[in-house]
């Protein structure tokens, strides 16, 4: 299978466009080889971004947009799910606050910033993607 | 579901994520004094912590009314979002339905 190195995805940001934004991400990941179970673990972890940026990103405004970018880099593959709302720290509630738990337990490394909005930036191993990296630009 | 000698079964498929976290609460709502809840996820190919939160909330609903459940999960996604979680050792998790049946039928007795 042909491999794709770089992936850009914009969908607002509403639960019902997360399905169809986790199953683009599976596709890619197809193409570039990750095996089906890895590729469940990878696109769990970024549906679990995806999911914070649709429940929590722009409260009432319905058209704000989430990104999903993802590139096979020498570090691993490098996914990064980004939005521009406004982040709220939110008080911990008893049976919420799984998503970071689960991104960090399957990505090697895990940021967030709120710098305009969040980004969560994820760092998967190499041996997941057997496509070659990007040359640095 | 009131009848004390039966058990009550709640039967979802396909992928369980944020967009149907209603659905969800809405399913797991059991009424009555079931003798145990069998939560039959076996043809759910997907699940995120939404699933995760709504168990959760569900399993400390029954707790409180002493009532025992299974579940029943096949997809192995489903299964590791549970270990990344943190949280398999809250459930009893079966693969197959007969298993889980006798687990409800022991934890009644």
């Amino acid at each position: 299978m042909s491999s794709v190195s770089e992936l850009r995805l914009s969908r607002v940001a509403h639960p019902s466009a997360i399905k169809s934004l986790r199953h683009a991400f599976m596709a890619f990941l197809r193409a570039n080889d990750v095996s089906e179970d890895c590729a469940a673990d990878i696109a769990t972890a970024v549906g679990e971004a995806l999911a914070n940026a649709a429940e929590h990103a722009y409260g009432e405004n319905l058209s704000g947009l989430v990104e999903v970018y993802a590139r096979v880099e020498p570090e691993g593959l490098v996914v990064e799910v980004l939005d521009r709302g406004v982040f709220v720290e939110r008080p911990r509630r008893e049976g919420r606050g799984f998503g970071l738990r689960i991104m960090k337990a399957v990505a090697r490394t895990v940021s967030i910033d709120h710098d305009g909005g969040t980004r969560v930036r994820m760092v998967f191993d190499a041996r997941y993607v057997r496509s070659q990296p990007l040359e640095a630009s | 579901m009131s009848d004390a000698s039966m058990l009550a079964v709640v039967k979802m498929d396909g992928e369980l994520d944020i967009s149907r976290r209603a659905e969800i609460r809405a399913a797991l709502a059991i009424d009555g004094q079931p003798a145990g809840v069998l939560v039959d996820f076996a043809e759910v190919t997907y699940a995120d912590s939404s699933a995760i939160s709504e168990l959760l909330r569900f399993r400390a609903d029954l707790g409180r009314r002493g009532l025992a459940v299974a579940l029943l999960i096949k997809s192995p996604q489903f299964k590791r979002l549970l270990e990344y979680a943190g949280v398999s050792d809250a459930f009893a998790v079966f693969d197959e339905r007969a298993d889980a049946l006798t687990y409800l039928g022991s934890a009644r007795r």
